[in-house]
């Protein structure tokens, strides 16, 4: 598999603190990728490098073999890498469906002045089509701020996925959510991958999860790739039992 | 009393709620719409207000050309502050903008050369040279108040400043229903989520501020043709928080809130001059003049209790997290 993202030593630091020292990673194309590690580990730190919300003080961040980690977020995500947010940011003030109106790429309607009507009725068909899929659509004119935490959760991965991106990056896609809604988002994200054909990049802490779902697992400790590999590899690598427990073996 | 209470007065009351309306429109796309917080709103119409008459009365220019012209400028010195300052955090953007509308009044205050100074526009002339900057639009107000058959120029001036406020804000109404609009509630809402969609923030600020400066800038040349002169103190910060107050009276995020704030702010600014009555008599009305800043102050604290939302918000949205 070509590499569809490449992170190569990968260097961002909080004043002294060093949150992501030199990590190196491939995402393959069409693959699902879980990115995991103990809390602190960088894993939300490299996601911003990733998406450009920050800027990474060293190494570099390629998408297609081209470099994306001097431009900026607008330009990652039109480019067709798409994020979402640990905590759902949804637009409270504005209704479910402009939510995911919003993301429409390539719209002549976002320039002052052009109508772009046609675009927007497409928009509109595909939005009712995303609503429906995560059954929303009874919401749609509901001001998203009246959504439950779960429904925001949903609101946010179709709003990405209006985006049309080619590599999905999700952040923290479990945290929250009840047991009924996990195995419907587990359904949904594996199906963003062998209906849609979209690359995922997932960072999360619920191990079942990551293991269930990634053909490719990235450990992160202490600012580095401490191991990648497939979940069966990973799950017996001796560097990652340490990283997860390694506070309980020193402790005992 | 009496002689107030004429409907000259009360021409003039909506005159100056007309212009009102119009500098608080730019607000309102700013704010309710974009969110950017701007707290130096009446610098543009200073800049607008200026360049028409120092065209007019300096370079001997029709004022026909330089008013759009005048416009221009304040768009132009919305760009050349947003340019510089917009990346900065919302609340820091707002400390630069009040500083900003300073530094224009003190200039106008202190370029004597160029602005007349603190005289105002009396001493943008020469001695020889009457420093008339309205001449022309007189005599346009004139034809169309013979051509309307209106008789007090009041009322002729009052149309023009309602028919303008009323295209600006049916334009701004049209253009927030587009997808652009879409995208400026949506950095309003969360401009990281925006960004995250592939929308660039920035250079919608930069339009916002550029279309609101604009706007301020129509609001400043009406100003100067009102009263005919004008000096750096007319623009002083208070101006600016009038027209917050009339946003907020009117309702946050909703184009035709602005006319209704206008208007209720125009009449109470206006109507609360009638104070005229016991325990208030005992004060000279240059005491009640302040008397009505603090009943206006009253009603703003009085809506922020009881309607958050303002006259035609949306409760509901008040409420959301």
């Amino acid at each position: 598999m070509t590499p569809l993202l490449e992170v190569r030593d990968v260097a961002h630091a909080f004043g002294g603190v060093r949150a992501v020292d030199g990590a190196s990673f491939d995402v393959g194309a069409g693959s699902i990728t879980g990115l995991i590690g103990p809390n602190g580990a960088g894993k939300s730190t490299l996601f911003n490098c990733i998406s450009g919300f920050l800027r990474p003080r060293s190494g570099s961040v390629a998408m297609d073999g081209r470099r994306i980690d001097r431009l900026p977020p607008h330009r990652i995500a039109r480019g067709g890498l798409v994020r979402t947010f640990q905590t759902p940011r949804a637009l409270l003030r504005m209704t479910v469906a402009e939510n995911v109106l919003l993301a429409t790429p390539r719209h002549p309607g976002e320039q002052l002045g052009r109508p772009g009507r046609e675009r927007e009725r497409e928009a509109q068909a595909r939005t009712a089509e995303l609503l429906e899929l995560v059954g929303l659509d009874a919401h749609a004119r509901a001001l998203a701020g009246t959504l439950s935490g779960g429904q925001r959760k949903l609101l946010d991965l179709i709003r990405a996925l209006m985006a049309e991106p080619r590599l999905l990056l999700l952040d923290e896609p479990m945290a929250g959510v009840s047991p009924t809604l996990r195995v419907e988002l587990l359904h949904h994200i594996r199906d963003l991958r062998d209906r849609d054909g979209i690359t995922l990049l997932i960072v999360e802490h619920d191990l079942d999860f990551v293991m269930g779902v990634s053909d490719r697992v990235v450990v992160m400790n202490n600012g580095r790739v401490i191991a990648h590999g497939t979940p069966d590899e990973v799950r017996g690598d001796e560097r990652v039992v340490d990283a997860y427990l390694g506070a309980r073996h020193e402790a005992a | 009393m009496s002689a107030l209470a004429s409907g000259e007065f009360w021409a003039f009351v909506g005159v100056a709620a007309g212009i009102y309306t119009i500098l608080a429109l730019g607000l309102q796309l700013q704010f309710g719409y974009a969110g950017l917080l701007n707290f130096g709103q009446v610098a543009f119409m200073a800049i607008g207000a200026y360049t028409m008459a120092i065209l007019v009365v300096k370079e001997g220019w029709s004022m026909w050309l330089a008013s759009p012209l005048a416009i221009a400028a304040a768009a132009a010195a919305g760009l050349l502050l947003g340019i510089p300052c917009l990346r900065l955090r919302a609340d820091y953007f707002a400390i630069v903008t009040i500083a900003f509308s300073e530094i224009v009044r003190y200039v106008a205050t202190n370029e004597q050369s160029l602005t007349g100074g603190s005289q105002g526009t009396i001493a943008l002339g020469s001695v020889t040279q009457a420093s008339e900057y309205n001449a022309q639009w007189e005599s346009f107000q004139t034809r169309v108040g013979n051509w309307l058959h209106i008789g007090s120029k009041d009322v002729t001036m009052l149309l023009l400043v309602w028919a303008t406020a009323l295209v600006l804000l049916t334009l701004t109404w049209l253009a927030v229903r587009t997808p652009w609009g879409r995208v400026l509630r949506a950095i309003r809402e969360d401009e990281d989520a925006a960004a995250s969609l592939g929308k660039n923030v920035f250079a919608y600020k930069l339009q916002v501020l550029a279309l609101g400066s604009a706007l301020a800038g129509v609001a400043g040349l009406f100003y100067a043709w009102q009263f005919s002169f004008f000096s750096p103190d007319d623009f002083q910060p208070l101006l600016t928080f009038f027209a917050w107050m009339i946003v907020i009276l009117g309702g946050v995020g909703r184009i035709w809130a602005v006319p209704v704030g206008a208007v209720v702010f125009g009449f109470l600014f206006a109507g609360t001059r009638f104070l005229d009555f016991e325990p208030l008599s005992s004060l000279d009305s240059a005491e009640r003049a302040y008397v009505r800043l603090i009943v206006i102050g009253l009603v703003i604290i009085g809506l922020v209790v009881f309607r958050p939302q303002g006259i035609l918000g949306r409760r509901e949205e008040m409420v959301l997290e």
